[in-house]
């Protein structure tokens, strides 16, 4: 049976061990009751979605003969790869409670855009070479540690606002404090361009060796690098945290997946 | 063969009649091999605490064991309950998960309802039976702890405020607390976060003997009331609590005072009139709460615990059932 599957199919099935973790959180909430198995039950889930995710990277790459970033598809499904990657990493080092139930949906959405709306047409115009590979897997990778800090200042934005409210719901006693959030979502911003560093080191190193610079990409890289930089800039400087630090961290996440998949549906020779 | 309990608590008996009757910790154990020695029960266990004082036992002659317990206890007939068999087992169970305790789901009973037993056993006036039940119990405790929200939620002001530093605070230790005016609920809510661990206490009072007296107990630092301004961005935690018919705290004084912190600020405003200016509580990263916040949240708190009973109560059936086919199978009808 496993022979039959296409790739795709491998990331429907992450899909769905995605939305079976959503739907264990959801029992957590609900019933209380074994919380600490129904805990393991869904990091298991996303570990299994993981797993899924990673046979479909491994078969495409097969299939296109390099690290399967060549199109618009592969790159956003690689982008929840390296989120959930992230998760599978912080979530046990940060004993973070209740950030799977965070994770999932965001995981599952960016899959979901993936497989209803993106051009999965195989773009193999560039030569290829191991510094192409790693200038965009390492940069990818990047986007995912951005993908999770933006869930955890998420988090933080839903535990401030109860903390506000003087209200605090069910949620309050699950979700870690507002600094324990913002202390994450910040290294996961700095490991992100730590990355996205690297990442665009190995791009310059890719130009020197294969040629032409793909001007779009460039200059959104570039600007990706300066918004991500600059941010962390403003926050050791003292002028960035809390509440603004939070949404600043969402936008700049959102903006940076909008903004790149609109640079992929522009006309030759700006894509790659 | 029956189980048995006879006792009082907080709902029987006043506070007169329970001192009265409480054994020391010490003589717990002298107690319960007294109870088997006179009574003729087979097993006994006593329980003392400021709440309840009972009586647990395994016995042949349920109604000679009971009237030689009423004896034991030597209080009017009309403070004492008994329980028999499987609602003495379920009586057990639901007073070491808190259900049964004045403040509902509190955790100290259990240790309580631990020491007792530790003693009953060592003074050789347990057996099997009560062996059984007592360890029983406490997995049952430990199992509804866990998986019911019974204990979750602070039901006292200086609890709830200790639950909100947490949510705000990644570690309390590196946190200092200010005390500005010195008061029963302050002090109740200075002590709730210096035990759960805050690093520095400053106090200050109109009164200077009063603010060093209030320090000492804390662990603190008296400082004089008109310097309290310039500690301000020191501090992580501040209670106000002073008699002052207006807003010592205003928003127009405080932002210039939070431009160069980098950590929250968490403003517990315990007096009445109001020390601290509603608007602080607009300012990012103040997180305020005046005396109504915090009660309210431990009136919800209280109100979500006795929503959990049913549940807890469900999730104890299996376990009861499961002891009564063990009892039934030792000793048949």
């Amino acid at each position: 049976m496993l022979r039959a599957m296409t790739d795709r199919d491998f990331l429907w099935l992450a899909e769905f061990f995605f939305v079976a973790s959503g739907a264990v959180t959801w029992l957590r909430w609900r019933i209380r009751e074994a919380a600490g198995s129904l805990h393991r039950a869904n990091y298991l889930a996303m570990l299994t979605g993981f797993l899924l995710q990673t046979a479909f990277l491994y078969l495409r790459g097969l299939a296109v003969g390099r690290c399967p970033l060549t199109n618009a598809f592969e790159t956003t499904a690689f982008v929840a790869w390296g989120a959930t990657l992230f998760y599978l990493l912080i979530g046990p080092t940060y004993r973070v409670s209740f950030l799977g139930a965070f994770t999932a949906p965001v995981v599952l959405g960016i899959n979901a855009i993936a497989l209803f709306f993106l051009n999965d047409t195989p773009h193999l115009a560039l030569k290829h070479s191991p510094w192409v590979d790693f200038h965009a897997a390492i940069g990818i990778l990047a986007a995912g540690g951005f993908a999770l800090a933006a869930v955890v200042a998420g988090m933080y934005l839903r535990q401030e606002r109860q903390l506000k409210s003087h209200r605090p719901a069910r949620t309050f006693f699950l979700l870690p404090a507002i600094e324990h959030l913002e202390v994450i979502s910040a290294r996961l911003v700095t490991v992100g361009f730590l990355l996205l560093t690297v990442g665009m080191l190995g791009g310059v190193i890719a130009h020197h060796k294969v040629g032409p610079w793909t001007p779009g990409k460039t200059a959104w890289s570039v600007a990706v690098w300066l918004a991500f930089g600059g941010m962390l800039a403003a926050r050791r400087a003292g002028r960035l945290r809390g509440r603004r630090w939070a949404r600043l961290v969402i936008a700049l996440f959102v903006w940076m997946l909008v903004t790149f998949w609109l640079v992929g549906l522009a006309p030759e020779p700006l894509q790659p | 063969m029956n189980l048995l309990v006879i006792g009082l608590n907080h709902r029987t008996a006043p506070v007169e009649v329970r001192e009265r009757l409480a054994i020391a910790r010490s003589r717990l154990g002298d107690a319960s091999r007294e109870l088997r020695e006179t009574t003729g029960l087979q097993e006994a266990a006593v329980l003392s605490t400021c709440n309840r004082v009972e009586v647990y036992g395994l016995t042949a002659d349920a109604d000679a064991a009971s009237r030689a317990a009423r004896q034991f206890l030597a209080v009017p007939p009309h403070h004492l309950y008994e329980l028999r068999d499987r609602e003495c087992v379920q009586h057990l169970w639901e007073v070491v998960c808190g259900l049964d305790s004045m403040v509902l789901g509190e955790t100290e009973i259990l240790g309580q309802v631990k020491d007792a037993y530790a003693a009953a056993h060592a003074a050789g006036a347990t057996g099997p039976v009560l062996n059984r039940l007592f360890q029983k119990a406490f997995a049952a405790a430990k199992h509804i702890r866990t998986t019911t929200a019974i204990a979750r939620g602070a039901t006292s002001v200086g609890n709830v405020a200790v639950d909100l530093a947490e949510k705000i605070f990644r570690d309390l230790a590196p946190c200092t607390v200010m005390v500005v005016g010195t008061g029963e609920i302050s002090e109740t809510t200075a002590k709730a976060l210096r035990r759960r661990g805050v690093g520095g206490i400053l106090v200050c009072s109109r009164s200077p003997d009063r603010a060093r007296e209030f320090a000492a107990q804390m662990g603190g630092q008296a400082i004089s009331y008109n310097d309290w301004p310039e500690h301000f961005p020191l501090v992580d935690i501040v209670i106000t609590a002073t008699g002052a018919p207006h807003p010592i705290v205003t928003a127009d004084k405080l932002r210039p005072l939070l431009t160069h912190r980098r950590r929250p600020l968490f403003l517990i405003d315990i007096s009445v009139p109001r020390n601290v200016e509603a608007a602080c509580g607009d300012l990012e990263d103040v997180f305020l709460y005046d005396i109504d916040d915090l009660q309210q949240i431990a009136q919800n708190n209280l109100a979500a615990r006795e929503r959990e009973i049913a549940n807890c109560r469900r999730l104890l059936a299996d376990r009861l059932a499961r002891f009564e086919q063990w009892f039934t199978q030792r000793y048949p009808a």
